[in-house]
């Protein structure tokens, strides 16, 4: 899916989810979403990054340096405000997706 | 390795916070990385990995329209250029003398309640010493501040990639305005004869106005020359750059 205004707010919820588990660096984010969404939303993997800047800019992310590997990594990891917000989106969502597949479903009987 | 440099310049001269955009440059490398090493365990060669890394990670439109969509990225400059180059030279130069005259009454005090434990004898000479060690502490200040803020505007301007007109505003304000304050000190030795003060050539009965004046010529003359040498040099290394790369 790459419809952008179908996007909006998309990378936000895959994002704070994703991180909801534990901390992770922006690759190993990406990958993750990846195989959580089965690959089904594919965005240009650099795009992350000014997503979770601006989360953390507003407080639902916190970030920490840590060096792995020799190689110094920005880890991500969720803050309480974030999942309050998390929550809230998840809520947004299922309410979206569940009018979604109502319709979905009312045009497939029309069909039937 | 990719090089973000057109990236950054592009972000920078949209209003991104610097720090924003070094962390995105290197987390982008970063990512890069990973994908150019996930790419060669699948048997890619390093050409195609490379290849292949770029365009997972997105063109330079997408990186750039990314982070432009997301407004609290932008720099307080970006946001209010009038706050920071009009408000900010008079603040910055207010606090400056604000805290110079603290210091100097803080040093003050300490001098008086030091000077006997030193065996320095309070009297006329004495004074004449501490008068002439004040004299350069507030040539310092006055002289000094407003040319170390007009450097401070330009380096600041330069960095976030201001237009010319906001830096060139911030520069010639802490210039002329820093140019009209004055700060003075004096001790005759005795006891309550003593005078420290802050004057503005600005407010009535306008106290060395001619000296502010020439001050202010000083301060922008000097300013301008070191503005007209970065000029110089940085076209010099552009210029170099180019010739390296040619």
């Amino acid at each position: 899916m790459a419809n952008p205004s179908f996007m909006n707010g998309v990378p936000e919820l895959l994002i704070l989810r994703t991180l909801e588990p534990g901390e992770m660096y922006g690759y190993e984010l990406v990958q993750a979403i990846g195989v959580r969404t089965n690959q089904a939303i594919r965005i240009g993997e650099g795009v992350v990054y000014p997503a979770l800047h601006a989360l953390e800019s507003s407080g639902m992310l916190k970030s920490r340096r840590k060096l792995v590997n020799g190689r110094t990594r920005v880890y991500y990891a969720l803050t309480r405000k974030g999942e309050k917000h998390l929550a809230g989106l998840v809520q947004h969502w299922q309410h979206i997706t569940g009018a979604i597949g109502l319709a979905i479903g009312g045009t497939a009987y029309a069909l039937l | 390795m990719p090089c973000f440099d057109r990236l950054s310049e592009r972000l920078l001269c949209a209003g991104i916070a610097p720090r924003h955009v070094r962390r995105y440059t290197r987390e982008l490398s970063d990512h890069f990385d990973d994908l150019v090493r996930e790419e060669i365990q699948d048997d890619a060669s390093r050409a195609l990995a490379e290849t292949k890394a770029l365009s997972r990670l997105g063109s330079e439109d997408t990186l750039a329209a990314a982070v432009l969509a997301q407004p609290e990225l932008r720099s307080f400059m970006a946001r209010f250029p009038w706050a920071v180059f009009g408000l900010g030279p008079v603040a910055f130069l207010a606090l400056s003398i604000a805290a110079a005259l603290f210091a100097e009454m803080g040093v003050i005090q300490a001098a008086t309640m030091w000077a006997p434990l030193l065996g320095i004898t309070p009297g006329p000479a004495a004074a004449h010493r501490f008068t002439q060690i004040m004299l350069v502490w507030n040539t310092l200040v006055i002289y000094g501040a407003p040319l170390l803020f007009a450097w401070l505007f330009h380096w600041m301007g330069s960095r976030q990639r201001m237009p010319q007109a906001w830096i060139v505003t911030g520069v010639a304000i802490v210039c002329v305005v820093g140019a009209f304050q004055n700060m003075s000190f004096y001790d005759t030795g005795c006891k309550g004869c003593g005078y420290l003060g802050v004057e503005s050539a600005f407010l009535p009965p306008f106290p060395h106005a001619v000296e502010g004046l020439a001050r202010a010529a000083f301060n922008l003359v000097i300013a301008g020359g070191f503005w007209w040498l970065a000029i110089r040099r940085k076209e010099a290394s552009a210029m170099m750059l180019s010739r390296t790369a040619t």
